[in-house]
C-alpha cells in the first residue's frame, strides 16, 4: 500500500512539474502603462505630427481603488509609497530639465511619493531597476518637491500618471481615488 | 481496513487537487478574466490611445503593458539585495489576448498574418534594452535600446531589431532595421492565451521566450 501511495505521489508530483513547465507569467493585477511628453508621442510620430521634441516618459503600474479608501488608509500618510505598484515607477528625461530649481540631467530615475492629507512629497531617486519602495534610500535622492493635493469631484479608479503642457514646461499629473497632484517640470 | 480507506481518501484528494491545478494556469480564460481590470471592457480599440474615460484620466489599456528583465525578476532580486550589479537586458511590451481568435494565419482575418510585420505585442512598439554588449547568432549588438518586431511564418519567425525608437507598433520603418534573425517555431498543444515574453536562463546568457496562441519560439542571446 505504501509503495502504491509513493508511486502515485511521484506521478502526481511529476504532473505538477509538467504543468509548472507550461506556465507563462500571468498578466499583472496592476498592469503597467507608459506616458510620454509630448502626450501620445508614439502615435504622433507615426502620423508625422510631432511638433515638439521628445522630452519625457514615465513607466508605472496601475493599481485600482477597488472600493478601498486609498489615502490615509491603504497608503499611510507620511510613509514612502512607490507611486504605482510592482516595479518602482521610472521616469526618463530625453533632455535636461529643472524640478524645484534643481537641474536634472537626461536619463532614467525612479520616483517615489510621501503622501499627506494636503500635500505630496514627490521624490526622484537614482536607484534604478528595483521593486517598489522597500529599499528606498534617501541618500540616492536627486530632488524632492512638495506639491499641493487637489480634491477631485470624480473618483479615479485606476492610478494614472500623464503629462500636460503647462505655462512653463509641463505638469506631470498624478491622480488616484479622489485626489490629484501636479509636478511642474521645466525644460 | 481503516488505514486503506484513509489512503484511498488521500489519493482521491491528491487526484482532485491535480484536476484543479490547470485552473491556476493563466492560459485558462476564467483565471485571466480576474486579472483584467473591468474598466477595459468599455475601452476603445487598443490602437487608438483613448485619452479620456469617465473620470477624465487615461484608462487602462486593453492589452496591458508588462516588463521582463534578465536576470529574471531582477527588480525583486535587487530589492532583496541578492543582485545589486547591473541588469543585462529588459523588454517592455504589451500583452494582447487571444480571446477566441486564431492569431496566426494566411488571411486578413488573422491578427498576425504570415509574412507581414507584427509589432510583437500591442500598442507601442516593443522595446528591448541591453545593458551590456549582446551577441545573437554571431552578430554583435551594442548596449542600448532597440525596438523589436516579428515577421511570422508557419514554421519560422523572423525577429527584427530596429533603431526607430519611441514609436507606435503599427508603423515600421525597415530602413532603420539593424539585424534579422530566423527562429524555428514550436507548435504547442496548450493554448497560450496572453502573449508572453520572458528571459529564460541559458548556458551563455538568456533565451528570450516569445509565445502566443499555439506558437512559441526562443531567441538565444549571449552576454
Amino acid at each position: 500500500m505504501k509503495k502504491l501511495l509513493l508511486s502515485l505521489f511521484i506521478i502526481c508530483m511529476t504532473t505538477v512539474f509538467a504543468v509548472a513547465q507550461n506556465k507563462v507569467p500571468a498578466v499583472d493585477k496592476s498592469p503597467m502603462d507608459m506616458s510620454y511628453y509630448p502626450a501620445g508621442y508614439p502615435v504622433l510620430k507615426i502620423g508625422d505630427k510631432v511638433t515638439e521634441p521628445l522630452a519625457a516618459r514615465v513607466i508605472y503600474s496601475r493599481p485600482q481603488k477597488n472600493g478601498r479608501n486609498v489615502f490615509g488608509e491603504l497608503l499611510e500618510y507620511g510613509k514612502v509609497w512607490r507611486l504605482g505598484a510592482n516595479e518602482a515607477t521610472e521616469i526618463e528625461f530625453y533632455l535636461p530639465v529643472t524640478i524645484n530649481k534643481v537641474k536634472v540631467k537626461k536619463g532614467r530615475y525612479t520616483m517615489y511619493c510621501i503622501p499627506y492629507a494636503d500635500k505630496w512629497t514627490i521624490i526622484l531617486n537614482k536607484e534604478l531597476d528595483t521593486w517598489g519602495s522597500f529599499r528606498y534610500d534617501a541618500k540616492k535622492d536627486i530632488v524632492r518637491m512638495d506639491v499641493p493635493v487637489q480634491k477631485l469631484t470624480e473618483i479615479t479608479e485606476s492610478f494614472a500618471m500623464y503629462f500636460e503642457k503647462a505655462t512653463a514646461g509641463v505638469g506631470l499629473n498624478i491622480a488616484w481615488d479622489d485626489v490629484k497632484v501636479i509636478l511642474p517640470i521645466n525644460f | 481496513m481503516k488505514f486503506k480507506k484513509g489512503c484511498f481518501l488521500y489519493v482521491l484528494l491528491l487526484c482532485c487537487c491535480m484536476g484543479m491545478l490547470p485552473s491556476c494556469n493563466n492560459e485558462n480564460p476564467s483565471a485571466f478574466d480576474k486579472t483584467v481590470p473591468k474598466e477595459t471592457a468599455t475601452q476603445q480599440p487598443p490602437y487608438i490611445p483613448a485619452l479620456m474615460n469617465d473620470s477624465g484620466y487615461t484608462p487602462v489599456d486593453r492589452s496591458p503593458m508588462d516588463m521582463a528583465y534578465f536576470p529574471a525578476d531582477y527588480p525583486t532580486l535587487r530589492m532583496n539585495g541578492i543582485n545589486t550589479g547591473s541588469p543585462l537586458a529588459r523588454v517592455i511590451y504589451s500583452r494582447p489576448q487571444k480571446n477566441g481568435r486564431t492569431i496566426f494565419g494566411n488571411t486578413e482575418k488573422n491578427t498576425c498574418q504570415y509574412g507581414k510585420e507584427w509589432r510583437l505585442g500591442a500598442n507601442e512598439a516593443t522595446e528591448i534594452e541591453f545593458f551590456t554588449t549582446a551577441r545573437i547568432q554571431n552578430q554583435k549588438l551594442p548596449a542600448g535600446r532597440y525596438i523589436i518586431y516579428c515577421i511570422p511564418y508557419p514554421e519560422k519567425w523572423v525577429i527584427v531589431f530596429n533603431s526607430e525608437l519611441f514609436t507606435w507598433g503599427l508603423h515600421i520603418n525597415p530602413e532603420k532595421d539593424i539585424a534579422r534573425f530566423e527562429l524555428p517555431v514550436t507548435h504547442t498543444t496548450n493554448t497560450i492565451e496572453i502573449f508572453t515574453m520572458e528571459f529564460l536562463p541559458a548556458t551563455k546568457g538568456a533565451n528570450l521566450l516569445m509565445a502566443w496562441d499555439h506558437n512559441r519560439t526562443e531567441l538565444p542571446i549571449s552576454f
